[in-house]
């Protein structure tokens, strides 16, 4: 297994410049705050984490789509945070983000196959008006949407189908590292479950990496090779797939896991709810960032921010007390529970 | 049931230029109780959306317009009420969450702003009152330091923040009716879990109604008692969420309760429904789903089934296991 990308302590603090509040004093946002990890080549690295956390901002730090802060991402080797304009516009090729609002980042007055066809036009993939047509129906095909209707402008499509048209832009040139925020959230379960079995295939064909952002943890646990829990711009827990689901450390983690909803009436039950207010990220808190809603918080965790270490092979949290054994949160059953 | 609060009777609508228009809605009908939950699946694609828009009259005209039926809300039939009456309906009777939070928010103006002019419309407060009920709505919906985030733009917020707005402008008037499109798409677990909980606890205390289009059948499952399921612009199967989710009755709703990825589960590959899905309005005649069924006769191609009855609460547009049933 080669390393094919490595994120050395990114920080990505808005609003230092411009005014975030009003009235209030400015307070930058860390929106990222000091991330280190690594993927593999043909790995899947999935990021989870709540709403706000960070991860479409990582994401685009990673491709360089925003300037960091602070820290470094190599790719391949290269230092992507040095590169000049061209050396970036060049490295494009191998990365290629899906973004998380389809509707905001195709551009309303060019056509699907405009749309998807530019990357290829870019790099010198296609040079005849015949090959790009060829191309792009052939993209579309793979989305699963008729190359019919390559000549139709985005809003004539639904949410799911733009996403969708968002995809195939990405893949079209056949790139070594794909950063996926939320590709399939928008996507009914089966052609989720479509999509889902594209992405693997092409990674098993051409040995793709993804960075993949979802909130769906039965995706997550059906595609992720390692699984990355984010909270409040910090990694709080990351490990193979496996560990995480069976034998989360952080309590965190735990939380989340628990709180996931399942197609199954008779199911309605155990949730953590987590209590205690969510930390502005402008105002992270001190310590742990998470004791404010954490059900095991001792007076330790309010005063000395808990490091990253290992607590299982290759499984690293961020938790004080996350040792020897996996916590055994207390569970509330919810009000609502039938 | 006396009078549902909305009944949608054979709505179809059509896109682009009268003489080769696109069906992209055929002849839905369905309807909601007062206080009931009423969840909406299907492909993507399938006309969700654009069935949701149809109730406050929102498709775009052009390109698109509402070719036949009747949408009565309260008894009254919103599509011959005159247009000028409609924005009165919007917001207060019927509220809508939209499906792509950052267009349908106002780029340029603060998020404090925009839900206290969504108030003002609807509500009669003074500016104190205004200002403390959007900080509480915000909260509502579990927005980190509300008062402070008042004088932010759209843009500076994460993708679930944003809809966490449009959630919080869509309740702060106690609707009748809350449309909900996809709502909880870009919100991790823990805030989805916290969103439902919001959307209970309107029902519980003002009896609001709720549709809820989502492709999460675990939050289908969790927050309502019906549900609708759409195929390329047609209603297929509509019943309990029980007896839908435990015994589905259309081919479709069992490829798609079968294509569900399981916290559980370690297939290697999902389950796929075989074929891709037809663009809407291309199936002229016959059922929709017939070139990807694994159970279609002869019959399905030449005509449309109609709706059978399975039980009270369960029928299902398949020729084979509806002739089966009778
Ligand atoms: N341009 C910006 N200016 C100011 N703050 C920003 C900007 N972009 C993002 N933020 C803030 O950074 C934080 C992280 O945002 P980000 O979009 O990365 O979250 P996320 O984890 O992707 O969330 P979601 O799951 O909701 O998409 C949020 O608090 C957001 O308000
Ligand atoms: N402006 C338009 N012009 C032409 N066709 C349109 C237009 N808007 C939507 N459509 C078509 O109408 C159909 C139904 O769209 P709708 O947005 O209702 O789907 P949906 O069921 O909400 O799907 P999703 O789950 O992907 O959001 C789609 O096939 C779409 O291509
Ligand atoms: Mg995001
Ligand atoms: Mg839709």
């Amino acid at each position: 297994m080669t390393e094919l990308l490595r994120a050395d302590n990114l920080v990505k603090a808005f609003g230092s410049e411009g005014g975030f509040h009003i009235g209030a004093r400015k307070q930058p946002v860390r929106a990222v705050n000091g991330v280190s990890f690594s993927v593999t080549t043909g790995e899947t690295l999935a990021v989870v984490g709540e709403s706000g956390c960070g991860k479409s901002t990582l994401g685009r730090l990673l491709l360089r789509l925003i300037e960091p802060t602070e820290g470094q991402v190599h790719i391949g080797g290269v230092d992507v945070t040095q590169m000049s304009a061209a050396e970036l516009r060049a490295a494009r090729r191998q990365m290629q983000m899906v973004f998380q609002d389809p509707y905001g980042s195709l551009s309303p007055r060019r056509t699907v196959a405009e749309i998807i066809a530019e990357p290829l036009e870019v790099f010198g993939i296609v040079k005849t008006r015949q090959e790009r047509r060829e191309r792009v129906a052939e993209l579309l095909e793979q989305v699963g949407l008729p190359p019919t209707l390559m000549d139709r402008h985005p809003r004539q499509f639904s949410g799911g189908q733009r996403q969708r048209i968002g995809i195939a832009r990405a893949i079209a040139l056949n790139p070594d590292f794909i950063v996926a925020d939320e590709p399939v959230s928008a996507l009914d379960v089966s052609v989720q479950a479509q999509i889902v079995n594209l992405l693997q295939d092409l990674q098993e064909a051409k040995g793709f990496s993804y960075f993949f952002i979802a909130h769906d943890l039965a995706v997550v646990r059906h595609i992720a090779d390692r699984v990355m829990v984010m909270y409040l711009g910090r990694i709080v827990e990351i490990g193979p797939k496996r560990s995480i689901y069976t034998a989360p450390q952080h309590p965190y983690t735990q939380a989340l896991l628990s709180a996931a909803p399942e197609p199954d009436v008779k199911k309605r039950t155990k949730r953590i709810i987590l209590s205690g207010d969510v930390p502005s990220p402008s105002n992270v808190p001190p310590g742990c960032s998470f004791h404010t809603r954490c059900p095991l918080a001792q007076e330790q965790c309010r005063q000395v921010r808990p490091e990253l270490r290992e607590v299982a092979p290759g499984q690293t949290a961020a938790c004080h007390f996350a040792e020897p054994n996996p916590i055994k949160l207390p569970v509330s059953a919810p009000a609502y529970a039938s | 049931m006396t009078r549902p609060l909305l009944k949608i009777s054979d709505v179809s609508v059509e896109f682009g230029p009268k003489a080769n228009a696109i069906r992209v809605v055929d002849s839905v009908s369905f309807s909601i109780g007062a206080g009931e939950a009423v969840g909406l699946v299907g492909e993507s694609g399938s006309g969700k959306s654009i069935t949701s828009l149809s109730i406050l009259r929102l498709i775009p005209d052009p390109p698109g317009r509402i070719v036949s039926g009747s949408i009565e809300f309260e008894g009254q039939d919103l599509l011959k009420l005159p247009a000028n009456r409609m924005p009165e309906i919007r917001g207060r009777d019927i509220a809508m969450i939209f499906q792509e939070p950052m267009s349908s928010l106002n780029p340029v103006m603060t998020i404090g702003d925009q839900i206290a002019e969504a108030l003002m419309l609807h509500q009669d407060l003074d500016r104190d009152a205004r200002w403390q009920r959007v900080i509480e709505v915000l909260s509502l919906v579990g927005m980190p330091d509300p008062a402070a985030r008042l004088g932010a733009f759209p843009h500076e917020f994460s993708g679930g923040m944003r809809q966490r707005v449009m959630i919080a402008m869509a309740v702060a008037c106690n609707p009748k009716l809350l449309i909900a499109d996809e709502p909880t798409t870009a919100l991790d677990v823990t805030i989805q879990a916290q969103v439902l909980e919001l959307m209970k606890s309107i029902r519980a205390s003002v009896n609001t109604a709720i549709l809820l289009i989502s492709h999460d059948l675990g939050v289908i499952a969790d927050l309502c008692e019906r549900v609708v399921v759409m195929y390329s612009g047609r209603i297929v199967e509509e019943g309990s969420v029980e007896s839908i989710f435990s015994k589905p009755e259309h081919p479709y709703t069992r490829g798609l309760l079968q294509s569900i990825p399981r916290l559980d589960d370690d297939r290697k590959r999902l389950y796929q429904i075989a074929g891709t899905v037809p663009m809407a309005g291309s199936v002229k005649k016959g059922c929709p789903f017939y070139a990807r069924c694994d159970l279609r006769v002869d019959k399905c191609a030449a005509e449309m089934p109609p709706m059978f009855e399975f039980s009270k609460q369960h029928k299902a547009a398949c020729w084979v296991t509806g002739e089966a049933e009778q």
